[in-house]
């Protein structure tokens, strides 16, 4: 720690010590400490001004607003807390002060760290695997709802699902959801359930890290894994994590939330249906033209069938006719060659005529009489 | 349990017929009788829809109710 060089001659100026003594004691550096709140305000900036005291000390602290939003509960007076942070001198009165970043209940470090350890073991056995996640039914023909007296959780289930989806039957079972018998009283109560509804919700509005401690009670969050119809767990705010959230089927981020996922929405399954429907219809008029233009097309042709055939056989008629003429004697004639007869036969040798004999002389364009010589 | 189809099954069954009379190769007589079916179903659904009454019972009732 540096040491100021001041004597009697040469004194400092108050801002200097004071500025002095702040760095003396933030080379302490990260403080844990642990006492009670006393004296707590919390002004429009969002910091909160408390003092920690116990054994006869105090020591005021401040907690700057975006700390303070990160705390899972606030802070209020006659708690018992544990706080992380620097110390410092505050210039204006010279007062020694806590700057915290950090508080939680001074109970909860055990309890912490034994669920830390739950959480470890049973997630090694499995109970929190993707795999083991059940649909939950798409209409399901009872909903159980597992609820304590909290109005507000109760009433936001409720009515989600009756504005979502009238035809909802319900089977409400408030219990304990806090305290030592809150544990054992929501398995059995979800144990009861499970036999009268198809999907159970589990709602519990949010509360301190203790009130919430039921809902991480290895009983029931093995009762819940192991329940026979699917479980939505509604317990506690967003960041809570309870480790029946874990253990549940869905996880639903409020009461509200869960409405919407164990019923469907009537409007939507109307729109649905009557899509269907018009396909339907589309469908078998479809089916019905293409089998009627079918039909039209066979006729047609059924119709058209003998005119064809004579066609064809005409066709086929013309084409002898042509390879016939073709091969007559007629087109070599008209070439200059000549056919003779005598009498009968075709005089095919000069041997087969005697001189003076009458034969018959064919050209291209007719025929004459001759003698040979 | 009853043999009646559930809202859900029905609500499959409709979306397979359409997409059966869809694809076109159905013969006539299929065609129409899925059609018939679709409008069976269809009726059905909507008939699920309409009349279904929801109520909300306390688990202690359900319970005392139970009891001989």
């Amino acid at each position: 720690v540096e040491r100021p060089a001041s004597s009697r001659e040469r004194p400092l100026p108050v801002a200097d010590v004071v500025r002095l003594a702040g760095r003396a004691v933030d080379a302490l550096g990260l403080v844990w400490l642990v006492g009670e709140v006393t004296q707590v305000s919390q002004p429009s900036s969002g910091h909160v001004y408390f003092a920690l005291q116990d054994q006869g000390s105090v020591l005021p602290a401040v907690m700057w607003g975006r700390d303070v939003a990160r705390l899972r509960a606030p802070i209020q007076a006659g708690q018992r807390l544990r706080v992380r942070g620097r110390l410092g001198v505050y210039d204006r009165d010279g007062k020694l002060q806590l700057y915290a970043d950090f508080a939680e209940p001074a109970g909860a470090g055990a309890e912490a760290l034994a669920l830390e350890q739950l959480k470890a073991k049973l997630a090694a056995e499995g109970l929190f695997a993707a795999e083991r996640k059940r649909r939950l039914p798409v209409w399901p023909r009872a909903i159980g709802l597992v609820t304590g007296n909290d109005a507000a959780a109760k009433r936001d289930v409720l009515t989600g699902i009756q504005a979502r989806f009238p035809p909802a039957n319900v089977i409400v079972a408030e219990t304990y959801v806090q305290g030592p018998r809150a544990a054992s009283a929501v398995v059995e109560t979800i144990r009861r359930l499970a036999e009268l509804t198809d999907v159970i919700v589990v709602a519990r509005g949010g509360g301190s890290f203790e009130d919430l401690l039921p809902f991480s009670d290895e009983r029931l969050v093995r009762a819940i894994a192991a329940c026979p119809v699917p479980v939505v767990s509604a317990v506690g705010h967003e960041q809570d994590m309870p480790l029946c959230d874990l253990a549940a089927d869905v996880r639903a981020s409020t009461p509200t939330a869960a409405a919407r996922l164990v019923v469907p929405d009537l409007g939507e399954l109307h729109d649905r249906l009557d899509r269907s429907r018009a396909a339907l219809g589309a469908g078998a008029r479809r089916s019905l033209d293409r089998h009627a233009q079918r039909l039209a097309e066979a006729h047609d042709r059924l119709r058209r069938a003998p005119a064809l055939l004579l066609e064809r056989r005409r066709a086929t008629l013309e084409q002898t006719a042509g390879r016939l003429r073709a091969l007559s004697p007629q087109a070599t004639l008209n070439r200059g060659y000549a056919i003779v007869r005598a009498g009968e036969s075709i005089v095919r040798s000069a041997e087969a005529v005697e001189p003076g004999e009458r034969i018959d002389v064919e050209v291209g364009d007719g025929r004459f009489g001759a003698r040979v010589e | 349990v009853s043999s009646e189809p559930t809202f859900e099954s029905a609500q499959r069954e409709l979306e397979h017929i359409v997409q059966r009379l869809e694809s076109g190769d159905a013969a006539l007589d299929e065609a129409i009788a899925l059609w018939e079916r679709g409008e069976e179903l269809y009726r059905f659904c909507l008939g699920k829809l309409d009349s279904a009454q929801g109520k909300i019972e306390d688990l202690a009732n359900r319970v005392e109710a139970a009891k001989p």
